[in-house]
């Protein structure tokens, strides 16, 4: 049981990272980003492909891939959201366009890892021998890969609960309207916002590394989990995200050991689904 | 302080503003008076760079504002509240408050300025965690001027401040204007409610069907037979 509670932490940390980074792209520059997963892939690659041909740690490697992951979404942004945010008149239009548009993304960065990595699963062997925590044996890599996505979350949460530029992140999720009003440019946050997204998404793809086993088609599942516990937690709440990606991995880990392995993506849907009946604004939303 | 010569602004096919041109001098408070849809809010977000012009100029401190963007405006001294009044209803008083010193210009004077404001408007003191968007329409008035004032401004544009309020409520909001222009602060003020406005204004200008009709010092207008018929006749005259 302690077993299952500690392993279902770890990966409810690293879906409640990736969750973290979709939210930001969709509170603030308003873009759902549909191949948010395959950006978590190329950080992932790139850990197994440096560790495998030069040797170099994952926990090195996570100073690179993570400001690589935000320069990626800062050129994405301008190149290729810019243009639709510029021309979109409303907020629909933007949602629907920018579905479309990472929609084709995901293929062809698909394509891009398939060409280049193949399509077997793929997986490392980094610090896998195990530690005692509280009686229980757990490989130190998971430890370290949950050890990120709490710094990484802890350090986000605080920034925009009380930092001068948290504030403006979230005056320009709020209400993007009055923000130019203060000063503040808002094409500007919401670049600021979709890269930081991407850091996120790169963060968390340096913890599947860590301890997943992974393929280049795999990319949509993250996505998926990360969107359903966005909604869970109440679209733009980022403790909400946080605390529902703790409990999708708690439940998967728990239907896994006790039920089947085999159920847990129906598991994840199936609390996707009544969530969404029953309280559509998610869990800890606003009414 | 600010000039603006032949402005004119159009809704697709619609004029708004068919070549106004307007003065205010710095430390003046300028209104600007019209009935509804005379366009005077076209004006003021033209002004603000909030809507695009179809042609004349604006310039500010001697420099043409042709697209110079909101955000980019409110960093040279210029702060609107518009009418609805643009705050964040989901953040508290004290968040409005604090973006309003975003700006780079107004950071180092922040807290000075949230004294005043809080002077100004006591309430707001009383009120600091409040969620915005749940006060009264007046104190959001409040929320909104003091964020514009947050930002350290040169010239502060009000979009019908008294708009939608209890005539009590009105009243507190003059008399902060009042407080506001004895601070030498530059005002340029859209109202309806010419009485009260041509009481505080230096000078006013009369605006109707995007056309200036009228202007001088707001001493003689108050006398002026044809403005007395026009908007402090009647009804107005006794909102106040
Ligand atoms: N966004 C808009 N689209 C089309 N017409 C508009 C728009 N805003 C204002 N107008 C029209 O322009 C005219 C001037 O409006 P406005 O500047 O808001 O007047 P005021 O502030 O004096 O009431 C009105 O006839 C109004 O209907
Ligand atoms: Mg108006």
């Amino acid at each position: 049981m302690l077993t299952t509670l500690i392993l279902g932490l770890v990966l409810g940390g690293t879906y409640a990272l990736l969750a973290l980074g979709l939210t930001l792209q969709y509170g603030i520059a308003r873009i759902m980003n549909l191949a948010y997963g395959e950006l978590t892939l190329i950080a992932a690659f790139v850990v197994v492909a440096a560790f495998q041909a030069a040797g170099i740690p994952p926990l090195a490697a996570l100073i690179a891939v993570v400001p690589a992951g935000y320069a990626l979404g800062w050129v994405l942004y301008t190149v290729m959201m810019r243009p639709l945010v510029a021309r979109s008149e409303s907020r629909g239009r933007l949602e629907i366009d920018s579905i479309l548009a990472t929609f084709g993304l995901l293929f062809l960065i698909q394509g891009v890892l398939l060409v280049s990595f193949g399509a077997n699963f793929t997986s490392i062997s980094y610090l896998d021998r195990g530690v005692n925590v509280f009686g229980v044996s757990v490989a130190l890599n998971r430890l370290i890969a949950f050890g990120i996505c709490v710094v990484a979350a802890g350090a986000l949460i605080w920034a925009l609960a009380r930092t001068r530029w948290g504030l403006v992140m979230r005056a320009v999720a709020l209400t993007p309207g009055s923000a130019p009003l203060v000063g503040i440019d808002v094409n500007r946050v919401a670049r600021q916002g979709f890269a930081l997204g991407t850091a996120l998404a790169a963060a968390g793809g340096v913890s599947v590394a860590m301890y997943q086993t992974f393929s280049a088609t795999g990319g949509v599942v993250f996505t998926m989990k990360a969107l359903v516990i966005v909604i869970m937690g109440g679209v733009g709440n980022v403790a909400g995200a946080l605390i529902a990606g703790l409990a999708l991995g708690l439940i998967e880990t728990f239907v896994s050991t006790t039920i089947d392995p085999g159920l847990t993506m129906a598991a994840t849907f199936l609390i996707f689904l009544i969530v969404l009946l029953w309280r559509p604004q998610g869990l800890f939303g606003r009414g | 302080m600010l000039e603006v010569r032949d402005l004119r602004v159009r809704y697709g096919k619609h004029v708004a503003l068919e070549g106004v041109s307007l003065k205010v001098g710095a430390g003046q408070m300028v209104a600007i008076l019209g009935a509804n849809g005379a366009g005077k809010s076209s004006l003021l977000n033209a002004i603000a760079g909030r809507i695009p012009t179809q042609g004349g100029d604006i310039a500010f401190e001697g420099q043409s504002l042709a697209d110079v963007p909101t955000h980019a405006l409110v960093e040279r001294g210029i702060a609107i509240v518009p009418e609805g009044r643009g705050i964040f209803p989901a953040l508290t008083v004290a968040d409005n408050l604090s973006l309003g010193a975003i700006p780079e210009r107004a950071r180092a004077s922040a807290d000075g300025m949230r004294a005043d404001v809080f002077e100004l408007f006591p309430r707001l003191a009383e009120r600091r965690a409040q969620i915005a968007g749940t006060m009264s329409g007046g104190e959001q008035q409040m929320v909104a001027i003091g964020r514009a004032l947050m930002s350290a401004p040169k010239l502060l544009l009000l979009d019908e401040p008294s708009l939608g309020l209890a005539p009590i409520v009105a009243k507190e909001v003059f008399a902060a204007l009042k407080r506001i222009r004895d601070t030498g602060l530059t005002v340029l003020v859209v109202e309806q409610n010419a009485r009260a406005t041509l009481a505080l204004a230096d000078f006013a200008y009369l605006v109707e069907a995007g056309r200036v009709t009228g202007s001088g010092p707001a001493a003689e207008l108050r006398s002026d037979p044809a403005v007395v018929r026009a908007f402090l006749g009647g009804a107005m005259a006794s909102e106040t």
